[in-house]
């Protein structure tokens, strides 16, 4: 399963968005494969990742074919773990 | 093309800058140990363009080549575009903790693209298709531009037109078929030994009578008759000592202003953006100031988390983290700090589109951003200062750390001497006690308080030049009105 991730400019990020997801890289290992998003690439998910409640990213650029997933406090992490989870049990 | 760091500061050695400093010509200024921290700086603007945490901010879609560019070289299409400009100063500020040179030019794309739009609109001249097809260029190669704007200026009670020297405005000398010949100078221009390019604009508004000084053309840094005076900073020649480190509080990065003198300089037509359309130099020089007032509500405040986050430091290494005192300073910081951000945010939300489609920051909010900033950054170094103790400007040299000259009765040595009386916490080295420190010295009263303090006073006008505008734009008589309703005033 794809997964597009953009990032927030990350201008005052309140917690380390990089860590964060290197956290899940690590959770789906090979289960999931992330790649930074990119336009013109489909993807099955795309994950917006912001550092603070604006969660400004822009992301209307990139496609995906099922969920937009987005995060922009550290403790969102596991809620984004048992969504993504939930993807992949449905494959 | 969007460039990395490294492909930077080798574009700026094929350049054949002339650059003076001390009295005598520098020949490579890349390497050169009082300049290259300003280099390394503007390097950051290119390599985080390339870091997917950053790019969102970095990189953005050219409304004229629909490429993929350095955010620096964007004219804004939107208020969210305004947004990202201060969100990526900020980003900037805090990755190099000094001012990072490039906001000057992008400021100058926009203001120079909307001001030539209604120059053709008015005169029917050519200037903003000539602009769009250099702004092409400049993002095409992923250029640093100069944005220069402030004249000598001379007996600031007389015009240009007046002075005793001419010279002291920039002027047009000469016209022909093929461009203009301009003489003059242009002060306090920040990072532009940096620059591939300069984009002059007049520094204030003309009347017919100053129209030879209704000016606005780009040139390349090594343009022939352009050379630049590098002006110092407080103790920057403690980075041409050896091994200078520590001392140096911030090694790696700084900023850097010169002064870039035009001795009869030719300027193609192609490069020519006002000729003497003097009443369009008012617009120019108060869209431009309007933008960079704005850019300080980002880049200032990126470099004052840096600050806070040291001075917080500093209280962890003294031991004196838990006293409440420093808890309500480092509260108060932060809220100066983040009152800098709302205004460049504020600023930006209220933007609005210029006839030529860019958009333009709310200009009684920009305003009020950089009157602020003069102010902020001064009472945040104070604070800082406080937090930090006397020992940042008492504390001996790096040298005397490590040095093992004897000194004392069982043979123990300055360095040994240093380490013992220096040491406080046990949570930090004295190395990283010094080394912060010095980073606070350096922001406070070295080098790069150029950046922090003085040019948050004088930069982008100083503060008399906000109060003029607060003034024009303040609608005194509208709230007159809101007072006389509310209190039964016919």
């Amino acid at each position: 399963m794809k997964c597009g991730v953009r990032f927030c400019g990350g201008c005052n990020p309140r917690y380390d968005r990089g860590k964060a997801f290197q956290r899940l890289q690590e959770h789906f290992k090979d289960r999931m494969e992330f790649s930074v998003a990119e336009e013109g690439v489909l993807y099955d998910l795309l994950l917006v990742i912001g550092g603070c409640t604006a969660c400004c990213a822009s992301h209307s650029q990139f496609t995906f074919k099922k969920m937009l997933y987005k995060m922009w406090d550290e403790s969102h992490t596991e809620k984004i773990i048992d969504g993504l989870e939930k993807e992949v049990s449905e494959i | 093309m969007l460039m990395t760091g490294a492909q930077y500061i080798e574009s700026l050695r094929k350049l054949n800058t002339r650059v003076y400093m001390f009295g005598e010509k520098v020949d490579n200024f890349v390497d050169h140990p009082m300049i290259r921290p300003s280099i390394n700086c503007v390097a950051v603007t290119y390599d985080l363009a390339h870091d997917p945490q950053y790019a969102d901010l970095m990189t953005v879609k050219s409304s004229l080549t629909g490429k993929t560019i350095n955010r620096f070289g964007h004219l804004h299409q939107s208020a969210d575009d305004l947004r990202k400009k201060v969100k990526m100063q900020r980003l900037c500020g805090q990755k190099t903790a000094s001012c990072f040179q490039r906001c000057v030019g992008m400021d100058a794309f926009n203001a120079v693209f909307s001001t030539t739009y209604e120059t053709d609109k008015k005169y029917g001249t050519e200037y903003h298709a000539r602009f769009k097809k250099y702004l092409e260029m400049v993002q095409e190669n992923d250029w640093t531009v100069d944005g220069a704007m402030t004249d000598p200026k001379g007996d600031r009670s007389k015009a240009p037109s007046a002075q005793e020297d001419k010279d002291l405005f920039l002027r047009i000398v000469e016209k022909n078929d093929k461009g203009i010949v301009v003489r003059g100078a242009k002060c306090h221009q920040t990072g532009c030994i940096n620059s591939h390019e300069h984009i002059v604009m007049p520094t204030q508004t003309m009347t017919e009578a100053d129209k030879e000084y209704a000016v606005c053309f780009a040139v390349p840094s090594d343009v022939e008759g352009l050379f630049m005076i590098y002006g110092r900073q407080s103790c920057d020649t403690r980075k041409k000592e050896p091994n200078a480190d520590i001392d140096l509080g911030n090694k790696e990065y700084g900023g850097q202003e010169a002064l870039v003198v035009f001795d009869n300089v030719f300027v193609p037509w192609e490069r020519v953006f006002m000729c003497e359309e003097y009443d369009f130099s008012g617009m120019l020089v108060e869209r431009f100031a309007g933008y960079h007032r704005q850019s300080y509500g980002g880049c200032k405040v990126g470099v004052g988390d840096v600050i806070i986050g040291a001075a917080a430091l500093a209280a962890d290494y003294n031991g004196a983290n838990k006293a409440s005192h420093v808890k309500d300073k480092l509260i108060e910081m932060t809220h100066l700090n983040e009152t800098l951000y709302c205004c460049g945010i504020a600023c930006s939300a209220e933007g609005y589109p210029t006839e030529a489609g860019n958009y333009q920051i709310d200009l009684l909010l920009a305003n009020v951003c950089k009157q602020n900033v003069t102010r902020f950054p001064y009472e945040i170094v104070r604070l800082a200062e406080d937090i930090a103790g006397g020992l940042m400007v008492t504390m001996p040299s790096a040298v005397d750390f490590k040095s093992d000259t004897p000194v004392l009765k069982d043979g123990g040595t300055i360095g040994d001497v240093c380490q013992k009386y220096f040491k406080a916490s046990p949570v930090a080295s004295t190395e990283d006690r010094q080394r912060i420190l010095r980073f606070l010295e350096n922001i406070c009263l070295g080098s790069s308080a150029v950046g922090y303090r003085t040019e948050s006073m004088h930069g982008a006008g100083s503060p008399q030049a906000q109060r003029i505008m607060i003034a024009r734009q303040g609608n005194i008589e509208g709230k007159k009105a809101l007072a006389k309703a509310i209190a039964g005033i016919k």
